[in-house]
């Protein structure tokens, strides 16, 4: 049975104290994979800091706001 | 610079000619393989072999061959690369079920060498063999997922030749020349252990099994200690064409 490939996202830092930037995406079939070709094809920088992460574990926060579901109910408390 | 001790020169140039070939083939897959994300690497690591290649052969000059008959001009027969690498034409699987073996024999045979010549070359070598044999490893249990029976059939076929590649199994701290002479710290039985305990832990659990290769090749009769293998064979004629670079000479000022 062929293991499907599966889009992760790149992100990397050129020096300490710098951002984090997300600088592209690539497409394996396994984690160790992932994290290889993520050092052979964006290796045009001496990284300090260099990650990836399957995109559909990427959680998108919606216009940078909670979405009404999320927020916590007052009859629940604030707790909750 | 010393001279090294007998068959030193021949265990080096196998090596050299192995990554050289190496090389060509991970070239040849560079525009070919089943993803960018795989070309890419093809096209990195044809890029440090060459590199290795160029390192090794010069200390083989200084050993006394000819940087022209190194460079390629020398007859297919002459090239004394692993036999595993001969025709590497079949097919994605069969590339990486060749090429994964065989670059960590070379890398093996290279890392038991202990020589004042070498000094940080070998790490250096080793820094850039940590992401190719990685990279290997992670495509061959992909392949064992993908296509066991392929990668089994070609892993039996590949690995006696290998195995020749790295020398005979008599080849015990007693009986090993270039151990003997200090050259190498391990001996080749040792090579061959760390070998065969890499790939029968790499593919437990999966449907691809080493059980059925034939560990126990070459023997003293069958191996040519000069060409470290078991046949007379050899690479193309075509790509020893290539490598030489003769058709693009009419480019080159």
């Amino acid at each position: 049975m062929k293991i499907e490939s599966m889009i992760y996202v790149v992100f990397a830092r050129i020096e300490a104290g710098d951002s984090v930037k997300h600088v592209g995406e690539l497409k394996a079939r396994t984690d160790r994979l992932a994290k290889l070709y993520a050092c052979t094809t964006y290796d045009e920088e001496n990284w300090n800091y260099l990650s990836i992460v399957k995109q559909k574990d990427l959680l998108e926060v919606h216009d940078g706001k909670l979405e009404p579901s999320e927020l916590p109910s007052i009859e629940q408390g604030e707790n909750a | 610079m010393t001279a090294w001790p007998d068959g030193a020169v021949e265990y080096v140039q196998a090596v050299a000619d192995t990554k050289l070939v190496l090389g060509q083939r991970n070239a040849q897959w560079a525009l070919a393989g089943p993803s960018l994300e795989d070309n890419i690497g093809s096209a990195s690591t044809a890029q440090d072999e060459f590199g290795h290649v160029r390192q090794l052969n010069r200390l083989l000059a200084n050993q006394g061959r000819s940087e022209d008959w190194l460079a390629g001009n020398r007859q297919p027969t002459e090239f004394n690369n692993a036999a595993s690498l001969d025709d590497v034409t079949d097919g994605w699987t069969t590339y990486i079920g060749s090429a994964a073996p065989t670059d960590r024999a070379a890398w093996y045979l290279l890392d038991a060498i202990n020589h004042e010549d070498f000094g940080g070359m070998i790490d250096k070598i080793g820094e850039d063999e940590y992401f190719h044999l990685s990279y290997h490893d992670a495509m061959l249990e992909t392949l064992a997922t993908d296509e066991p029976e392929t990668l089994q059939y070609v892993l039996e076929e590949t690995l006696p030749d290998v195995l020749a590649f790295i020398g005979p199994a008599i080849y015990d701290s007693k009986t090993d020349p270039l151990y003997q002479a200090g050259f190498t710290v391990q001996p080749i039985t040792a090579l061959r252990e760390s070998f065969r305990d890499h790939y029968r832990s790499l593919f437990n659990g999966t449907s691809v099994s080493v059980k059925e290769v034939d560990w126990e090749v070459p023997t003293a009769n069958t191996w040519d200690a000069y060409r470290r293998r078991m046949d007379s064979g050899s690479v193309s004629s075509a790509l020893v064409e290539q490598l030489s670079g003769a058709r693009n000479e009419g480019f080159v000022e």
